[in-house]
């Protein structure tokens, strides 16, 4: 497989992860090879470097493989239930090797990781909306944290913004969109 | 949930699903993610982010870490011979549900091995409980290294933890002096068997009466291969 050129439907993904909870090793390395692309260029944007995120990567899969049969198909999709697992080892990389996201050679390959046109996991309903929002800071903290794993202090440093002002964007921010959300969706 | 505890619950949610709760926070709300009510603010949370997820081009791996994978998970002896292996889990559950219900531990059985452990623990200097897993998860043996502080009318229960935040099962009470042996039931063991940590909670006298904590968990570690 060279190329992917539309994300693999919902319900195809789901069906190969019940096939992983019945221990599917075939079924394992479809799915592998449908969504690792995704995935580890997910963890690229977080951890910048390509050794490290390879490694990370595996983690990920060991814990989808691991974990299949927890995956409620009525709830979630399949697709960002892969993707949160990623942005948690990720995270907890970050967290055991206290590591500071700082730029390395590898940040030139992936500097062009631009949208695609189509694609891309599911919003919730309004969520462009309620994010148009939030003020400018408040959009940039969030995206910040979330996207690339910033923490606050990396926040404050990259914004130049104080501390105290980030930890506040980011708590009304987070609540102002919890907000919204539930309004706009109590309205549709 | 009284509502000032849930809506710090749910602020600590929010941002542990941002990614901005780090450290030592970071890892104390994890042992809350076993309550159902803190599992069901995160998912919220996580419903919520999800549109905060880029649309990125795809990278591709290198080959390496497939075969990383497929090491780490021995998914190779699995493919060799997945019927046998079926045939194989099938017949030990059988046989431990039948044969186990029924079996009590003389003198002349044969020891079974140790073949994982761990340390429930403060810090490393402070140990409370050494819990051994022995055999295919069909014994623990509970040694009490250093008393753990109980409130009056309170015990504490021992749970395995399954892997990827299925239900807790409960392991029986924790002893307070001394060494003890347990054998497990089928469905204690096959918990055990999909669990790679346990954990002690503070419950009821008696234990929980839910069958789920229900009080605060105290202590979370690892089991390890001996």
């Amino acid at each position: 497989m060279n190329r992917i050129d539309t994300l693999p439907p919902e319900i195809e993904l789901a069906q190969l992860l019940q096939k992983c909870a019945a221990q599917d090793t075939a079924a394992f390395r479809t799915l592998y090879d449908k969504t690792s692309p995704i995935v580890f260029a997910r963890l690229l944007r977080m951890l910048r470097r390509r050794s490290v995120a390879e490694e990370v990567l595996q983690d990920v899969y060991v814990r989808i493989w691991q974990r299949a049969s927890q995956f409620e198909a009525h709830r979630g999709r399949a697709l960002a239930w892969m993707v949160t697992i990623a942005r948690y080892c990720a995270i907890d990389l970050m967290r055991r090797e206290r590591m500071t996201l700082v730029s390395d050679d590898s940040l030139g390959e992936i500097a062009d990781d631009s949208a695609t046109e189509d694609g891309g996991l599911e919003k919730p309903n309004n969520f462009d909306y309620c994010i148009e929002q939030l003020n400018d800071n408040t959009r940039k903290c969030l995206t910040l944290a979330f996207v690339e794993g910033r923490s606050h202090d990396e926040i404050a440093r990259l914004t130049t913004n104080p501390l105290g002002s980030v930890k506040s964007w980011i708590r009304r921010g987070l609540l102002a969109l919890k907000e919204c959300l539930s309004t706009e969706r109590q309205a549709t | 949930m009284k509502s000032a505890n849930r809506e710090l619950v749910d602020r600590l949610a929010a941002e542990y699903v941002l990614g901005t709760l780090r450290h030592r926070a970071r890892r104390r709300f994890e042992r809350w993610l076993l309550s159902p009510q803190v599992g069901a603010l995160v998912k919220a949370w996580e419903e919520r982010l999800a549109g905060l997820e880029p649309q990125l081009l795809p990278v591709f791996p290198p080959a390496t870490v497939w075969r990383g994978i497929e090491n780490k998970l021995e998914l190779r002896k699995l493919q060799r011979r997945p019927v046998m292996r079926w045939v194989a889990i099938a017949a030990s559950l059988v046989f431990f549900a039948v044969v186990g219900v029924f079996v009590t531990r003389g003198p002349e059985q044969p020891q079974l091995a140790s073949t994982q452990q761990s340390f429930l623990e403060a810090d490393p200097q402070t140990i409370y409980w050494r819990v051994e897993v022995l055999g295919d998860n069909q014994e623990i043996s509970l040694h009490v290294q250093n008393v753990h502080d109980l409130p009056p009318g309170k015990a504490h229960e021992l749970w395995a933890l399954p892997e990827g935040g299925g239900a807790p099962v409960s392991l029986g009470l924790m002893p307070h002096t001394g060494d003890h042996h347990r054998v497990l039931n089928a469905a204690q063991r096959a918990a055990l068997a999909n669990s790679k940590q346990i954990a002690v909670s503070l419950e009821p006298e008696g234990g929980s009466p839910t069958g789920a904590p229900t009080g605060p968990v105290l202590l979370v570690a690892p089991l390890k291969a001996v």
